[in-house]
């Protein structure tokens, strides 16, 4: 009689103790949240383009006088002048500069590809360099991620095992692009032996001349930037010890008892720390990019920053470098925006 | 102790180990109990008593090398008797003297028994009701997981179709007295309280409809006020459900209010087996340990006056 | 005397508990370390080396690592491109670590709006993606391997701003940090001798290792390119492996390769090796 009368009570005081914040509509909270981050975007997007204006305008000497050479006309000079803003001041000079890059022009060409539009040089140059970027991403991850769930839970018999793959971090990525692009040259060649003209062995690029618009470099290129500077070994540890922590949590045991699947669970629970790595890892994959098209001469924006910067063409590089940094923060946005679709915390901690 | 064939839960001489830096320690040492259908039965005892493994054991849910290394745990679902350890001596073999067990292959074996168990035979509700959820999913899911994975070991033609296992999850919800069921229905586990989320939690272990519920120290991390609700709610719907309860914890006041019988264990081993009628009575003789945890909990003068 | 006789014990201690890759690592880098210190007394002339009569000779005893397409000797080289990166990265990481440390700790120190406004420049610095900086720079400025080296500590300025920012963070909570507040010590006290160096010191020095191994990373992969980096013909780690481009032999450009990779390998698993053993003395 006595519990009755306790559990009877339970039921009115239970909806004294349902307290929760005030909040506000989960829609409001969610534009806040990318308001916010847009916002943030923009500013990094402001300030790193100052960042790169300033170091224009430090640089030793007479910027044009660098930038032309000694073959350039007195009108020349005076556009190129007029282009950079250099007559202003250091501010009014970076917001015209910074206006007309806004609407698409980034200047010409000068030694590089002389006349060129920057813009029409770099774009499609940079679709080549973010499809190297992305798929090799997806590489390292896809082979990570098999790997660690196929080794399961730490063992100590494993190190010996994992000792390789441990090296790989330490592996810059040219130096593992050097090796592969050997290694098909030797390979191609060693095909060839039979019959046919033997590629000269001392460079890749005639090999990929004969296997014209194959797709074969582009995808050696990903191979080597997902393999090195530590990405793949940055990953499959991560991811590692991510499986394990969650496979042993206490809420992987609860959906355990209660007899439902454990793999969706898994599955969603590891995309948010998945994404993280990306975040982290971007500017370094695009950084690697760069080296691992000049070494496969790709015709993407890496190899074009290279052979604009070998002939000392200021606005293509500037252009190409806006063009990364754009990347950053826009690829950052849109992994900010997947997270926060899978994790709704990720919102409610964002404000 | 009570009947052998009738009861749901019967464990026996239970053994279990860890490797610690130290060397081989054992945490449970040839513990037995057993639950009747219906019957709520405490365990007692400080923290690193073994209260919490023995029970973990039920539900093959034991991490760490080597966890079970003897005994018998029999669990009654359905009116079959399923032996749950009884593969194990094929998994054990000694190295250099030592008990060792075959982990990777003894975890496979485990996983596959305790497949067609989990939920219906034996679940369980834990400590730390926050980190019990999946954080990525709304609480309604959670429940309606529950309620479809029982569902799905039945015949096809008495399944309740997607439309009635969501309202009664709805209903679920109802049951563990949220204020506005809608609403946690399509919350995430972040969003409510500590208390609610326990309650949450007790709505997705008994969805399940388990013979056996395990609650392993369910009020620990919980207010005082919201501590006495769960324990309520727990003894309400246990009785509506007919389903027998292990009850770990270590707040004696909490196990006379719920619990038909106690056992209490220290340091791994049972000390003391006792109905809660004895415990109440102040008269009756008890194991020091047990006047120990009278006193501390003030429910008998320290001079037995 | 005895202080000697103790710290030795100390060392073959330590020694005897660190793991295997610890003390293979450490060994390399000590390698590396007495090339490095060694090389400004080593006279190299890379031209009087040429001798074409001894072209791609495969590795003997009297050249350990082969010559290469001119009949340079490979193992002398390899030794004398450590000057390339040695003093360039030490002085960055130290650099590095000793600004990062800093406004990381005067960040989590001071909180508020000192504290966010130097983390949103930190941030900032952080987008940029360091290859195109460096070579964007290297485009402006003329390139010399100091000024890579001075870029590459600018460049690692906010991430061990932001480790050590959430260090300090986190033992701000702690009450013994409250206790030097409140028993009056100088803040910058407490943030260079408490914070810094009774805390952070293992995690700098981990950090310091990290730039040193980016600055022989960078450094190796611009001369590679060619135009930033050491010139031809002396002789660096980064224009040996370019050595791929024109060598018949595989040794000119593959042991270089290899030293690359087993270099900054040793370097991280040193850098581990540190941090994980301050944790256990913490403990």
């Amino acid at each position: 009689m006595n519990q009755e009368a306790a559990s009877q009570k339970s039921v009115t005081s239970s909806s004294l103790h349902d307290h929760r914040p005030a909040e506000r509509s989960p829609l409001m909270t969610w534009i806040g949240w990318v308001v916010s981050k847009l916002a943030r975007g923009l500013s990094l997007l402001i300030g790193s383009s100052f960042i790169i204006y300033t170091v224009l305008r430090s640089a030793p000497g007479d910027m044009v006088d660098l930038i032309l050479g000694l073959n350039g006309t007195p009108e020349m000079k005076a556009d190129l002048r007029a282009e950079f803003g250099l007559d202003l001041s250091l501010v009014e000079g970076y917001l015209g500069w910074a206006s007309r890059a806004l609407t698409g022009d980034l200047g010409i060409s000068i030694t590089f590809m002389p006349g060129e539009p920057v813009l029409e040089l770099a774009g499609p140059a940079f679709l080549v360099t973010l499809g190297i970027a992305i798929v090799s991403l997806f590489m390292s991850i896809a082979v990570a991620y098999g790997l660690a769930i196929f080794l399961g839970p730490p063992r100590p018999r494993q190190t010996l095992l994992l000792g390789p793959i441990q090296l790989l971090n330490a592996a810059p990525s040219f130096v593992v692009a050097i090796c592969l692009a050997k290694l098909i040259n030797e390979l191609i060649q060693f095909q060839l032996a039979g019959g046919g003209q033997i590629p000269p062995s001392w460079y890749p690029i005639p090999t990929y001349q004969r296997l014209s618009d194959s797709i074969a470099p582009f995808v050696f290129a990903a191979l080597s930037i997902s393999l090195g500077d530590g990405l793949f070994t940055d990953l499959f540890n991560a991811l590692r010890s991510e499986l394990n922590n969650l496979s042993n949590s206490l809420f992987i045991n609860a959906v355990r008892a209660k007899g439902a699947s454990v793999r969706p669970h898994l599955v969603k629970n590891l995309i948010v720390p998945t994404l993280s790595i990306f975040t982290a890892r971007l500017p370094l994959v695009l950084s690697a990019v760069v080296i691992v098209e000049y070494i496969f001469t790709l015709d993407g924006s890496g190899y074009l920053l290279l052979q604009a910067a070998k002939n000392r063409d200021v606005p293509v590089v500037v252009g190409v470098s806006l063009f990364f940094i754009l990347a950053v923060i826009v690829m950052n946005l849109i992994l900010d925006l997947v997270k926060a679709l899978v994790d709704p915390r990720e919102v409610a901690k964002g404000e | 102790m009570s009947d052998h064939t009738t009861s749901v839960v019967d464990v026996r001489d239970l053994v279990i180990e860890f490797d610690t830096p130290r060397g081989r320690s054992r945490v449970v040492d040839e513990v037995s109990f057993s639950v009747s259908p219906g019957e709520v039965l405490g365990i007692l005892g400080e923290s690193g008593s073994g209260k919490t493994m023995s029970t973990q054991a039920l539900l093959g849910l034991i991490d760490g090398y080597p966890g079970v290394m003897g005994g018998q745990i029999d669990l009654t679902f359905q009116g079959e008797r399923h032996s749950l350890l009884s593969e194990l001596p094929h998994f054990l073999f000694e190295k250099r003297g030592q008990l060792e067990k075959q982990e990777r292959g003894w975890r496979k074996h485990r996983f596959k028994a305790m497949a067609s168990l989990w939920g219906r035979g034996a679940t369980a509700i834990f400590q730390n009701p926050r980190r019990s959820l999946d954080p990525l999913m709304t609480v309604g899911q959670q429940v309606l997981e529950s309620i479809t994975a029982r569902e799905a070991h039945k015949p096809d033609d008495t399944k309740l179709n997607k439309e009635a296992q969501s309202i009664e999850a709805l209903e679920w919800l109802e049951r563990v007295k949220m204020v506005n069921p809608k609403r946690v229905f399509g919350s995430y586990p972040h969003e409510l309280s500590g208390g609610m989320c326990q309650r949450a939690m007790i709505a997705v272990a008994l969805a399940c409809k388990p013979s056996v519920l395990i609650a392993d120290e369910p009020t620990t991390g919980l207010d005082a006020t919201v501590r006495a609700q769960v324990v309520h709610l727990l003894q309400d719907l246990i009785r509506d459900e007919r389903c027998a309860m292990l009850y770990i914890t270590h707040d004696i006041r909490e196990m006379l209010y719920l619990a038909d019988r106690v056992i209490v264990m220290r340091h791994g081993k049972v000390l003391e087996r006792v109905s809660t009628e004895d415990l109440k009575d102040r008269s009756s003789e008890r194991h020091p340990y047990t006047r120990t945890l009278l006193e501390a909990a003030g429910m008998i003068g320290g001079d037995n006056e | 005397m005895s202080k000697i006789k103790v710290s030795k014990i100390k060392v073959i201690k330590i020694w005897r508990a660190s793991s295997l890759s610890f003390q293979l690592s450490s060994l390399v880098v000590f390698a590396v370390f007495l090339c490095g210190l060694v090389n400004p007394l080593i006279s190299y002339d890379p031209v009087l080396d040429v001798d074409l009569s001894r072209r791609d000779l495969a590795p003997s005893l009297s050249f350990v690592m082969g010559t290469d397409g001119q009949g340079r000797s490979v193992g002398l080289r390899l030794l004398k491109g450590v000057e390339a990166f040695f003093f360039p990265g030490l002085i960055a990481g130290f650099f590095a670590a000793l600004i990062g440390g800093g406004l990381g700790a005067i960040c989590g120190y001071l909180g508020g709006w000192v504290g966010r406004s130097i983390a949103a420049i930190l941030e900032l610095i952080d987008t940029l993606p360091r290859m195109v900086f460096l070579v964007l720079i290297c485009t402006i400025y003329p390139p010399s391997i100091l000024l890579i080296a001075m870029i590459s500590c600018l460049l690692f300025i906010p991430s061990i701003a932001t480790v050590v920012r959430r260090k300090v963070e986190s033992l701000g909570a702690e009450d013994y940090i409250l206790a030097h507040v409140a028993h009056g010590f100088h803040p910058l006290k407490i943030i260079s001798y408490h914070i810094l160096w009774l805390q952070c010191r293992a995690l700098l020095t981990r950090q310091l290792i990290f730039v040193f191994s980016y600055v022989l990373f960078i450094e190796t992969a611009l001369s590679y390119l060619g135009d930033y980096g050491v010139q031809e013909p002396y002789p660096s780690w980064g224009n040996m492996v370019a050595q791929s481009r024109i060598s018949v032999a595989a040794w000119p450009w593959a042991i270089p390769a290899v030293a690359i990779i087993v270099t900054i390998a040793a370097l991280l698993a040193f850098g581990d090796g540190i941090a994980r053993r301050d944790e256990e003395v913490k403990r």
